[in-house]
């Protein structure tokens, strides 16, 4: 990895934080989500193939998170970008030892994120007053530069500047020194760490799981999902167009028994 | 008799303060690129919001004290989820124009605002970040596990597609909430017209999520039963487990997890270590039991 490449990568990990300039839906949403993530990282990089498939471990590991109330549970941004790129750094044709060195990089840069997200959390108090003397002077350019402006200095500068450190510190480094991460990583470390990121879906399934399963019905309804693939051997895009058409359907029949309810109700 | 009519005379020519189609534009792209930034934890998404409504108060207010009581107001606590939830910001424009008008206190605008907080968030929430992103994410990634091109297509499909629905539907919430206001979103909410749209969005979220389960969760059980005397009749424990019930481990885990972090409480960060534990234990039994050597 070259210093150009980590500044690249370092711009991607605030591009695609919480608030940064783009806005969270091109951002958090978009650039910041493993799968289109792992793409920039495999264009900086030059190696899209495998910066894809690592993208797709982390994506399904992280397909619950979401933010609900300004909690960050775990930085998606930092955890993916410094997970993608700090791997392939080292990569050398093995693609276990380069998905051990994912887990390990992402693990790292995801705890490092969510402190700087704590930070930046804090340290943005001190916008509000900058903001509020533009209400006072009624000044819209003032609000705005509160806002965005310094909104965005502060975001950049703790999320730029620390994962540019430690893509320095560990991928810039160890890659133009020729260090073979290979020899250093044990195959039983490499084989738990394959383990971890197997079982490491069931953490994004478990959390999207918390926010739709509120019902006994509802375990009905995912076990449906589950065996169309375990016993029926459908495809993934198979189950998705199906589950398409039941929801278009049970809605349907729900909204005319409404109506239908309704009507008598007027009768 | 006289003072009424003035009244009315006064109110009618306020009242002609419509805002502008493009001011009102504005304000939609200003939320749309910068309604995270400056989150904090004292009135959140407050500062954003007064960002927001910089054209709305621009236009409507003319003196100087009259603008900077609307900013006040503007840069109180404010949340809600930030794509659908764009509803919100829609309807406190309308809001913000009735009370130009006259038609209504201030005070009341606020406790509208505060009011709209919770139902705005839970709308977007459930049925945007935990269902619709998840879904769109399945597809892309089913799309981009075919090969080839699909390397690149799958993510670019979800990069460019995904914003762009999102800001189409976030605009038309953003107008809805303008045109109907409270009264609109609240007779929206009671004709369960919203209950039904979420409970179908649900089905259709648990059937993907069980998919996903059944497809990319993986628990390997590294067990070799080797009965004494002969190596010929070992038995592969994960093998039998498959053959009792395919995938039940995968199952289990991710009920168990969903029980954790739902029902428990435990943070993802826990989860991570407790998942890592459970991956030593089992890299330890394969090699106490001679699969991995």
């Amino acid at each position: 990895m070259s210093v150009l490449q980590a500044i690249l990568i370092a711009l991607f990990v605030y591009l695609g934080s919480i608030g940064s300039v783009v806005g969270n839906t091109l951002g958090w949403y978009d650039l910041g989500r493993p799968l289109v993530a792992s793409l920039i990282v495999g264009l900086i990089m030059g190696n899209v193939p495998v910066a894809v498939a690592l993208g797709l471990l982390l994506q399904l590991a992280n397909l619950g998170s979401v933010t609900p109330g300004g909690a960050v549970g775990w930085d998606l941004s930092y955890a993916t970008y410094i997970g993608v790129g700090g791997a392939l750094a080292f990569y050398n044709g093995d693609m276990a030892t380069t998905v051990a060195l994912m887990w390990v990089f992402s693990t790292v840069g995801g705890a490092i994120g969510v402190a700087m997200w704590n930070l930046v959390y804090a340290v943005n108090l001190g916008v509000n007053r900058v903001a509020m003397k533009g209400a006072e002077n009624a000044n819209p350019r003032q609000i705005a530069f509160a806002n965005a402006g310094l909104g965005n200095i502060i975001g950049f500068v703790f999320r730029f500047v620390p994962a540019l450190i430690i893509l320095i510190t560990t991928a810039v480094v160890g890659s133009q020194t020729g260090f073979n991460v290979a020899e250093i990583i044990p195959a039983w470390l490499t084989t738990i760490l394959g383990a971890f990121g197997g079982m490491m879906a069931a953490l994004g399934m478990g959390i999207l799981l918390s926010f739709l399963m509120k019902k006994p019905v509802h375990f009905a309804i995912f076990i449906i999902g589950f065996m169309m693939i375990k016993y029926l051997g459908l495809s993934m895009m198979a189950v998705a167009i199906f589950a398409i058409a039941a929801a278009v359907i049970y809605y349907s029949i729900v909204s005319a028994k409404e109506e239908k309810k309704q009507e008598g109700g007027v009768a | 008799m006289e003072q009424v009519t003035t009244e009315n005379t006064t109110q009618a020519t306020v009242s002609e303060k419509k805002l502008k189609p493009a001011t009102l534009k504005r304000a939609w792209l200003i939320w749309f690129f910068w309604h995270g930034c400056s989150q904090q934890g004292e009135n959140l998404l407050g500062n954003a919001m007064a960002h927001t409504m910089t054209p709305v108060v621009e236009e409507l207010y003319t003196t100087k004290e009259e603008k900077s009581a609307a900013y006040k107001r503007s840069l109180t606590l404010f949340n809600t989820e930030q794509q659908l939830g764009a509803i919100a910001p829609g309807i406190i424009c309308g809001m913000e124009e009735a009370v130009a008008a006259k038609e209504i206190a201030p005070e009341v605008s606020d406790a509208v605002k505060v009011a709209l907080i919770g139902p705005t968030s839970a709308i977007g929430d459930s049925m945007w970040v935990a269902t619709a992103i998840p879904l769109l994410l399945t597809i892309c990634m089913t799309v981009t596990n075919m090969g080839g091109v699909f390397t690149y297509g799958g993510p670019l499909l979800y990069m460019l597609g995904y914003p762009i629905l999102t800001a189409v539907i976030s605009w038309n919430m953003w107008k809805l909430g303008y045109k109907t206001g409270l009264e609109g979103i609240h007779k929206f909410m009671s004709s369960g017209r919203l209950a039904q749209l979420t409970s179908a969005m649900t089905v259709l979220g648990l059937v993907v999520i069980g998919a996903l389960t059944a497809s990319y969760v993986s628990v390997y059980v590294p067990v070799m039963i080797t009965p004494p005397g002969g190596e010929t009749a070992a038995i592969d424990l994960d093998k039998l487990i498959n053959n009792i019930f395919p995938g039940i481990l995968p199952l289990l885990l991710t009920m168990g997890i969903y029980r954790l972090y739902a029902k428990k409480k435990w943070s993802p960060l826990a989860v991570m270590g407790l998942i890592l534990a459970l991956a030593c234990v089992l890299t330890g039994l394969g090699y106490l039991t001679g699969v991995y050597a």
